[in-house]
């Protein structure tokens, strides 16, 4: 059986509306997929701004919000992909998918190609 | 003394363009400014080369044997700018798009300089000219600079605007306009209102998902509808914040899309030099 796993990183400014868990958890339930949330906040008041050194860090540890899809079924695991896009739209860099595994890859990167990578 | 200083997109001498810059110039000096006109055609502006430098490594340019800072240095010495070009295909000239290019340097900035620029656009033939304000939005605001009106200008031979006494008249007043704003400080878009309240222009684009429109230039999302059989665009309040030359925006653009592009370039070395090695030994340049 195909494991599908993909973890979306959107970084400040990326999703049009913002990231609830409860959200994530209706979409849990309705596309029968495993779904985690986590935010990475690194950003600090200056002149004004919330600002960040992004320069040398690791794309892991600079600030984002990361939401981590799994399933087994391709078509469930799709469509919950979609409604995500639809929701906040995709994320928005190349390297957005970093960490997913292959089969979960292809599947977003396809539907970004689709549906919110414009 | 406030200066005001032409851009000029055009290689002709005395052509059209030249012609209404100057123009407006005129009105910008009745009005107590000090002028000066660049045709950028006169200097060199080579092509950017891609390589990043100048957000990874001292905010430098690395392209140093051609004009560019001059022409920077210029608009960051006068207090506001006209920028004219003509349009020959739908768009203005590459000379602006060289230079919008090259703007990466400047593209960063997160505080507007609060300068005004004005756009004047001579073309020859209705309907040709749909992507004129798209150039010249992306130009004026990596410049950090802030509209206040534009004109397209329909002529067509060389020198033949002058017989055009409106659009000499109009040309005349954008110069005074500017000069006005800049002694007021007063950046309020003077200007034809077009769909997009924020760069003012009339395109929309439409998206796949076939629901949701953009203006392709501000990346601001809305719907279209029908109203009284006409066509509406309508942008939520709340999409202004993604508009993307706000300051924020920019900024998170730098900071989350592009700087962290070092650390995946770094990652994925090994594989990008085996993976590329065929096309450095395929018709080798």
């Amino acid at each position: 059986m195909t494991e599908y796993f993909v973890k979306l990183r959107y970084y400040t400014g990326d999703a049009l509306e913002e990231i609830k868990e409860g959200d994530l958890k209706s979409l849990a339930r309705k596309y029968g997929v495993q779904i985690s949330y986590e935010k990475i906040e690194n950003r600090q008041m200056k002149e004004g701004f919330l600002m960040e050194d992004t320069l040398d860090k690791q794309i892991e540890d600079i600030s984002q919000e990361v939401i981590t899809v799994s399933g087994d079924r391709e078509g469930k695991f799709s469509d919950c992909i979609r409604a995500l896009y639809k929701k906040h739209r995709c994320p928005r860099t190349v390297y957005s998918l970093l960490g997913s595994n292959e089969a979960g890859e292809k599947i977003a990167k396809g539907l970004m190609n689709l549906y919110g990578g414009w | 003394m406030m200066k005001v200083l032409a851009l000029n997109g055009s290689f002709r001498k005395n052509g059209n363009t030249e012609i209404l810059l100057k123009q407006a110039l005129m009105g910008a000096e009745s009005e107590g400014a000090q002028v000066e006109i660049l045709r950028l055609t006169d200097y060199k502006i080579g092509p950017c080369r891609g390589c990043g430098l100048c957000l990874f490594r001292e905010n430098v340019c690395q392209v140093k044997d051609d004009d560019v800072s001059f022409i920077f240095s210029k608009v960051n010495e006068c207090d506001g700018v006209i920028l004219g070009s003509p349009c020959y295909f739908l768009e203005l000239t590459a000379v602006i798009k060289q230079l919008i290019d090259r703007c990466w340097i400047l593209g960063h900035r997160i505080v507007k300089i609060k300068k005004p620029a004005t756009v004047i656009v001579p073309y020859a033939t209705r309907g040709w000219i749909p992507y004129i304000s798209v150039q010249s939005n992306l130009l004026l605001n990596l410049m950090g600079l802030t509209k206040i009106n534009e004109a397209a200008i329909c002529t067509q031979g060389i020198s033949e605007v002058v017989l055009d006494q409106e659009a000499m008249d109009l040309a005349y007043h954008m110069g005074k306009e500017i000069a006005l704003a800049i002694r007021e400080k007063d950046l309020t878009y003077k200007g034809e209102e077009g769909v997009c309240p924020s760069c003012h222009d009339w395109l929309v684009r439409i998206l796949k998902d076939r629901e949701t429109i953009e203006c392709p230039t501000c990346g601001v999302r809305g719907k279209l509808m029908m109203v009284d059989g006409k066509i509406r665009v309508k942008f939520e309040e709340k999409a202004w914040a993604d508009n993307r030359f706000r300051p924020e925006v920019i900024y998170n653009h730098y900071t989350y899309h592009i700087s962290p592009s070092k650390d995946y370039f770094l990652r994925t070395k090994e594989e990008r030099k085996s993976k590329s090695q065929k096309y450095r030994e395929y018709l080798p340049g």
